[in-house]
């Protein structure tokens, strides 16, 4: 389906576009104008509608969350609108104040500070090897992009939960930073070989001639040319660690090893009534911070994911 | 990828016993993009990230597959051979087959309702790309949230008593009082199903974004001056030419839900009346809290084999569309 028209037709059909373009052009009349003005009207709305529920299947959620969270526990049955009456942030305080959530909350950034150094320190002397060397197992990066598709988190709970207690793992920290990291390695890699490549060899070789060792290299010219890959990657192992649920749900027992997420999942079920308000302010509590840090470095994360998914 | 470098012509053929001026060695490019590298440095580059990798993703499911044919008799008791008996038993399991059922609705709801959403705003956003940049955060969005606070979210949004879905539906005419969400089974599957999407969605809209703007303007401005209406020319020009994307993205999103418990676990717990038991739920109920582990194995490698069959067609698209898959 790639070639559609052979080239002589295209060539006509650039002749024909040009003579379209310059009939519109040269119709003047004001009746003309005002038919363009409102089709041009119509388009702009037709235009608009697709992005307004755009705005509001993504927005929705976390607007509704927002408002039940400045609630009181009364008010949630007895005040539908979207705006609070009174609102107030006694939710907030409540669970600011709250044991599990400082506890979970620094266990978070634990990890997930944990998981993002240790992700950028294997990942990028991997993709450097896989990118710039030819070596013996460098066809194993096509093993490693598939790898996570062939081992999602439904297969990996029972063997590491089993292997995490033959081997004393089970409930740190620092298991969940590794297995974490492991996780988020192949992606990481991936991304940044990609990126490597795009470095012209000639800086490189004209530094080596000038005298700079491996290690310089990677520090002066790799690694700075490589920053927005590596902030790319880095932002996508907190992530993982900051979000992900399934896996810490087995691998920690205790309250005080507990992440944020698996903390607000066993804050649904302790109470016996739904406590709507303390929920919703503990939900916008897990997800303020990392959209904070997040805008902060959007740019270099879309950039990267389009251009991972566009390959 | 690299591309072979030319073959060295006439007298390359390395010496190694010459003198020094003798050793014409050929151009190193094939082995060693920069000169002067020892050979080890590839390796001892790679090896942590591949064995940490190998050790923790590659090995647990083969040890999970390879465990599947044993079983504890007794809890506490060492694990005994017993062949394929954790399958036949899954098989002859009133409760499986219900939860195979479960994924067949979660998985091709997802798809659709996923697919259908993900084309059209993707198409939407491809109008504007470049312009609205906050439009691009706000598609980002849902990317960010865990699964549990999706979860926290939606069921807020879907309460029977106070959700603003019920409000929104109770406003329309005719309507006495929308569905109880949660709490009835076909409307928990729905439910569950929307928050998937929702989670889901900002990768394939990126997805089908990225394939759109590589898209050639030619072929668009050939239909347009064809004739062809805005409707022809998104079926005849832009959905072909977008095939590769459109695959990728189904498969991916049937991964998604297919492997995904997260979502699940945490809005509905499989419930109500086992209502949204997909299997990925079955595995998690029947090891962790039955405590039948090696059974939960079984039903796990299950799972990890037609998701191997999914990503058999991941490769295959990719080969067909020469796509770096």
């Amino acid at each position: 389906m790639t070639d559609i028209l052979p080239p002589d037709e295209i060539a006509a059909d650039t002749i024909a576009e040009e003579s379209l373009q310059a009939s519109e052009r040269d119709v003047p009349g004001l009746g003309l104008a005002v038919g363009s003005r409102a089709k041009r009207l119509l388009r702009s709305i037709l235009i608009a509608i697709p992005l307004i529920a755009l705005v509001v299947w993504t927005v929705t959620p976390f607007l509704v969350t927002l408002s039940i969270s400045f609630k009181d526990k009364v008010e949630v049955f007895s005040d539908p609108s979207l705006i609070p009456a009174n609102p107030s942030l006694n939710a907030y305080t409540d669970v600011l104040a709250s044991d599990s959530f400082t506890t979970s909350f620094t266990n978070s950034v634990v990890v997930g500070v944990g998981t993002t150094v240790l992700t950028i320190l294997l990942a990028v002397p991997a993709a450097y090897a896989f990118a710039r060397f030819r070596f013996r197992g460098r066809h194993l990066l096509l093993l490693f992009t598939l790898l996570p598709r062939l081992t999602p988190s439904i297969g990996l709970m029972i063997p590491i939960y089993r292997i995490a207690i033959a081997t004393n793992m089970l409930d740190k920290r620092i298991t969940l930073i590794i297995v974490y990291t492991a996780m988020l390695l192949p992606l990481g890699v991936w991304l940044l070989v990609g990126f490597f490549q795009a470095i012209p060899r000639d800086i490189e070789e004209a530094a080596n001639v000038d005298g700079a060792s491996l290690w310089g290299r990677l520090r002066h010219i790799v690694v700075p040319l490589a920053a927005p890959a590596m902030i790319t990657v880095g932002v996508l192992a907190f992530r993982e660690a900051w979000n992900e649920f399934t896996l810490v749900l087995v691998l920690v027992n205790s309250p005080g090893n507990r992440t944020l997420p698996f903390e607000l999942y066993k804050l649904q079920g302790v109470e016996g009534i739904a406590d709507y308000p303390i929920e919703a302010a503990f939900t916008v509590l897990t997800i303020v911070p990392f959209i904070l840090f997040y805008t902060f470095v959007e740019k270099h994360v879309v950039a990267g994911l389009i251009s991972g998914s566009g390959k | 990828m690299t591309t072979t470098a030319p073959q060295p012509k006439g007298n390359f053929k390395p010496k190694r016993n010459g003198r020094w001026w003798q050793r014409k060695e050929p151009p190193r490019q094939e082995n060693n993009a920069i000169i002067g590298e020892r050979k080890s440095t590839p390796y001892l580059f790679s090896a942590p990230a591949i064995l940490l990798v190998a050790g923790l993703l590659g090995f647990p499911v083969l040890w999970g597959v390879w465990q599947s044919f044993y079983r504890r008799p007794r809890l506490g008791a060492p694990p005994e051979r017993v062949g394929i008996e954790n399958y036949s038993d899954m098989f002859s399991s009133d409760a499986f087959w219900d939860s195979l059922n479960k994924t067949a609705v979660f998985v091709s709801g997802s798809l659709i309702v996923g697919m259908v959403l993900g084309l059209f705003f993707a198409f939407a956003l491809f109008r504007v790309v470049g312009r609205l940049r906050f439009l691009r955060a706000v598609t980002i969005g849902p990317y960010i949230v865990s699964n549990v606070a999706a979860a926290v979210m939606f069921r807020i949004l879907f309460n029977a008593q106070f959700g603003t879905m019920n409000q929104v539906i109770e406003w329309l005419p005719f309507v006495d009082s929308g569905p109880r969400w949660l709490a009835d089974p076909f409307w928990a599957m729905v439910t569950v199903i929307f928050t998937q999407v929702w989670t889901d969605l900002p990768l394939v809209i990126l997805l089908l974004l990225g394939g759109l703007m590589t898209i050639d303007n030619a072929h668009l401005d050939a239909a347009l001056v064809d004739g062809a209406s805005g409707w022809n020319r998104a079926r005849h020009v832009t959905i072909p030419l977008l095939a590769p994307q459109i695959l990728i993205s189904v498969v991916w999103l049937s991964y998604s839900t297919l492997t995904g418990l997260g979502v699940v676990l945490a809005l509905t717990g499989g419930g109500p009346l086992k209502a949204t038991q997909t299997m990925a739920m079955e595995m998690y109920t029947v090891a962790f809290r039955n405590l039948e582990f090696n059974q939960g194995l079984a039903i796990a490698t299950f799972v990890l084999v037609l998701n191997a069959l999914l990503t058999l067609a991941y490769i295959r698209i990719g080969r067909r569309y020469d796509y770096d898959a």
